[in-house]
């Protein structure tokens, strides 16, 4: 049979840490229901690199309750980089333009957290209220 | 009468000597109040003009991440590491063996990072880094920053090179070491030295000789930083007096600040050595707080005659110079008799150099053009900014050397690309980006930067040719999907009254073929009637908000990608494609830094959505058949085991060679070509692949063999390859699976094999399979 596809639907797609607990090692989630077959996953949550990127975002976090809100950005887009499906990265980009006052670049930063972090019902309500908390910008 | 005469003569003569005095002495009063206004701008305004410089991105290092032993090794020799037989016991020393590399790490300080050298262990395996420990603690290192490199330096005019030193980090055994070379009475003379040059007099007259010059430090430095080299009284006076006013009117150790910085200590190639802190980093690799009093005796023994004495000239001479300077301290009570002996035994570890090169020339001028709009040439020459880069030295090496390679393979391989004039010889070009922050990792914008600066990178205008099909594809992505059928059927097309015909590069055998089947495998007569379906206003509409700035124009050839592009940017495009549909900027600083790393300049990755999460993704899927199944399928033959997406590009009459792939973290471009346009006489996948899949092996330090999520709205669906619509659940001979946007997935089931016979269906799906081959 010739099999075309497949390709990159995940099973195992990286699960973010619940916001309570933003450096405990992230738990696995639950397969989406319209996947049916996959050729290759999408990075798993105990890779080096998702280890190494997660590590990289808590930096960020702390930088960016100090008030160091450049540095925390470019510490973040260094998560970005060595994972790019991170999606606490999106959160807290998001978050360091809220203090920088740009609503727009805050608001594509937040949809892009949803999107990675739709599988954890903790993070996404974490999301949500970050997205009314720019709605009202 | 007479003798009243005289003395009225006498009276006036006196009376005018009186006033010639006065006078005189009112001339010096200005002349020195001028000088003294003179010091007093140099010392307040900004003293030194330090060229500004670029440093590479820091690198990570972490447990499970893919190595290139190499290159990371070139990396570290390149950083100041330097290979030791013992155990590192001082930063800047490395012992490595295949499994291990023990490393005593230089100090970081960059705007985002500080920290203090310390010993680390990285044990390797055959994949990569298997583990990291802090030597000294035993504990696990889980990140470890290797510092930025420094890769070039705006020099002014003058090509000084010196890095600023405060008094208060300088050892007291450095500043007594210059003082017993130089001026051991600094602190208790008044800017000149009578006793002093009494002395340099009497020494001068027993040896018959000029060896002494008596010269303070004040004076050293009044002559250095004030006043031209020619030797003559004027200028000696000059000197004196300027010494005795910078005396009076300036502290000790801000006089010994300014002197230390100011010196001239050797020779780089062409770039001066000034300062004490250029100095400890020229010689001995370390800053000047680690200098140890050998060290610090052999800079200060090097102010007399820096060539003359310099260790990297004639070792010998260097240390009995030393040795003289050692002796001075002790003789004046500055070092015991163990001291003495300890630092006189020393061995002169020297930290060597690298001679000047251009690295990343063609990345360098794109960094300078985006620097000018915000720093005038001088302020880089002068102001001693750093800059922060986001190249990664090693994704540069491997680049450069990919290109340097392929281009010499083709040649080899088909002797009708070589040309005999240098500047006509095939070209390349290479970008690699970060597809989320639009980093610019590696540039190579040709084959030869000494022969041709021109960037074909930013500044060349090519046609993509079958690299710009993607977006053709993307932008009938709301009425089409990866199983529409369309026309491979040969067909005239007219245009202004012209007629144009459409053909394939390869043989296509089947008359209708899937649109994923027609990007993957670089179909043009398919993808022609795609775009005369979906019209060509929505192709020119995409390639605009995908920021192509050249000049579009809606006809039927830009299906095929006839219209120049700018490579750069149809790299950041594809970028698109591998960030959910976000286009970035294409970053190639992130901070710029004054000397005392003070930001003042920032950028950061901007977010400007193109398209949906969802169709990006279903291009990536359809590229990464190009690579699976299509016209790329070769790279797995190349060690390209890794899932990846990416498109190949041949122009008119094999004009140009494209392919630019990516994964999720890194996106490649690779352009192969003549300068003036002349034939290479092959398809892309030929002449690109090889290039593509020698850098992506020599970096595994970016790859980590995932895939892309597939993002909300994706739905994968099994249909029959023939109509496109579901397979029936009683079965289908040509099924699989394809990925749809949600809203225009397939409903109907298929009714093409309703009712075939069980074994009619594999007799059929057999002679289907053999048609293939």
């Amino acid at each position: 049979m010739i099999l075309f596809v497949g390709l990159g639907i995940s099973a195992c797609a990286i699960v973010p840490q619940t916001p309570s607990s933003p450096s405990s090692p992230p738990s696995p989630s639950a397969e989406p229901a319209e996947q049916k077959s996959e050729q290759t996953t999408s990075l798993q949550d105990d890779s080096p690199q998702a280890v190494a990127s997660l590590r990289l975002t808590e930096q960020a976090r702390v930088l960016l309750e100090s008030g160091k809100v450049d540095d925390a950005i470019t510490t973040l887009e260094r998560a970005l980089n060595v994972n790019p499906s991170n999606g606490q990265t999106y959160y807290y980009l998001a978050e360091a333009w809220i203090k920088k006052g740009n609503p727009s670049q805050a608001r594509e930063f937040n949809r892009l957290a949803a999107m990675y972090l739709r599988d954890d019902p903790g993070w996404m309500n974490r999301v949500v209220d970050q997205e009314q908390r720019i709605g009202t910008r | 009468m007479t003798r009243k005469k005289k003395t009225s003569f006498k009276k006036r003569i006196s009376g005018f000597a009186f006033f010639l005095l006065i006078f005189a002495c009112l001339g010096l009063g200005l002349y020195c109040w001028n000088l003294s206004f003179q010091i007093d701008k140099r010392f307040s305004g900004r003293r030194w003009s330090v060229p500004s410089r670029v440093l590479s991105d820091a690198t990570l290092l972490y447990p499970g991440q893919g190595v290139n032993r190499a290159l990371l090794q070139k990396k570290l020799e390149h950083l100041g590491y330097r290979q030791c037989s013992h155990s590192p016991a001082r930063k800047g020393e490395m012992r490595s063996s295949p499994s291990r590399l023990e490393i005593f790490l230089h100090d970081i300080k960059t705007p985002q990072h500080t920290r203090e050298g310390f010993p680390a262990t990285l044990q390797f395996s055959a994949s990569g880094i298997e583990s990291i420990v802090n030597s000294r603690t035993g504990q696990p290192v889980p990140l470890l920053e290797l510092e930025p490199e420094e890769l070039m330096l705006f020099f002014g005019s003058q090509r000084e090179q010196r890095q600023l030193v405060s008094i208060d980090h300088v050892p007291r055994h450095v500043i007594h070491a210059v003082l017993a070379a130089e001026d051991s009475r600094f602190f208790d003379h008044r800017g000149i030295d009578p006793l002093g040059i009494l002395r340099a007099l009497y020494a001068n007259l027993r040896s018959g000789d000029i060896r002494q010059g008596g010269s303070t430090i004040t004076q050293q430095l009044a002559k250095n930083y004030f006043l031209t080299p020619e030797r003559t009284l004027t200028r000696k006076i000059k000197e004196a007096l300027m010494a005795l006013i910078i005396d009076a009117k300036y502290d000790k150790k801000v006089i010994l600040e300014i002197y230390l910085n100011e010196i001239y200590l050797g020779q780089k190639e062409s770039v001066s050595i000034n300062g004490l802190g250029e100095a400890s980093t020229f010689y001995f690799g370390k800053s000047v707080a680690e200098l140890s009093v050998s060290e610090g005796a052999v800079i200060a023994g090097l102010i007399r005659a820096p060539n003359f004495f310099s260790p990297y000239i004639d070792k010998n001479r260097c240390k009995a110079r030393r040795d003289t300077v050692l002796e001075a301290m002790y003789k004046h009570h500055w070092l015991t008799p163990d001291q003495l002996k300890a630092a006189t035994t020393a061995p002169l570890a020297l930290a060597g150099y690298e001679a000047y090169v251009r690295r990343a020339p063609y990345f360098m001028d794109y960094l300078s053009e985006q620097l000018e709009s915000l720093y005038p040439p001088e302020a880089l020459t002068s102001l001693g900014l750093s800059i922060y880069t986001t190249l990664d030295t090693q994704v540069q090496m491997a680049a450069e050397e990919a290109l340097s390679k392929g281009l010499k393979r083709l040649e080899d391989a088909n002797p009708r690309l070589k040309r005999k004039e240098p500047e006509k010889k095939l070209q390349g070009a290479i970008v690699v980006m970060q597809p989320k922050t639009g980093y610019i990792l590696a540039m190579v914008g040709g084959r030869d930067y000494g022969v041709s600066q021109f960037n074909r990178i930013t500044q060349a205008r090519r046609q993509p040719g079958s690299a710009f099909k993607p977006f053709v594809y993307l932008s009938a992505l709301d009425s089409f999907t990866p199983a529409s059928m369309l026309s491979n059927e040969p067909k005239t097309y007219t245009i202004d009254g012209r007629q144009w015909r459409p053909d394939n590069y390869s043989t296509v055998p089947e008359t209708r073929v899937s649109m994923r089947e027609a990007l993957s495998k670089s179909v043009n007569r398919a993808t022609v009637d795609l775009a005369m379906k979906i019209g060509l206003d929505p192709i020119v509409n995409t390639a605009s908000a995908f920021g192509f700035s050249t000049p579009l124009k809606p006809y039927p050839s830009i299906a095929l990608g006839a219209f120049e592009v700018v490579p750069l940017e149809l790299a950041r495009a594809y970028c698109a494609f591998a960030a959910d549909g976000v286009l970035p900027n294409p970053l190639s600083f992130k901070d710029v830094t004054d000397e005392e790393g003070r930001i003042l300049e920032r950028r950061h990755m901007a977010v400007q959505p193109v398209t949906t999460p969802a169709k990006a993704f279903l291009i990536t899927s359809m590229l990464r058949s190009t690579v699976d199944q299509g016209t790329a399928r070769s790279l797995k033959d190349l060690g390209i085991h890794f899932p990846a997406a990416g498109k190949t590009g041949t122009t008119n009459d094999f004009k140009d060679g494209w392919f630019v792939g990516y994964t999720p973290e890194i996106m490649a471009l690779i352009w192969v070509g003549f300068d003036d346009g002349s034939s290479l006489q092959a398809p892309a996948s030929a002449l690109t692949l090889p290039i593509w899949a020698d850098l992506m092996n020599a970096i595994p330090h970016h790859l980590s063999g995932s895939w892309f999520k597939a993002p909300p709205g994706i739905v994968v669906k099994t249909i029959c390859k023939e109509d496109g619509q579901l397979a029936p659940a009683s079965g289908c001979p040509e099924s699989l699976e394809e990925v749809f946007l949600a809203e225009n997935a397939p409903k109907e089931t298929s009714n093409l094999h309703q009712g075939l016979d069980p074994i009619e269906g594999v007799i059929k799906f057999v002679r289907e399979l053999f048609k293939n081959f």
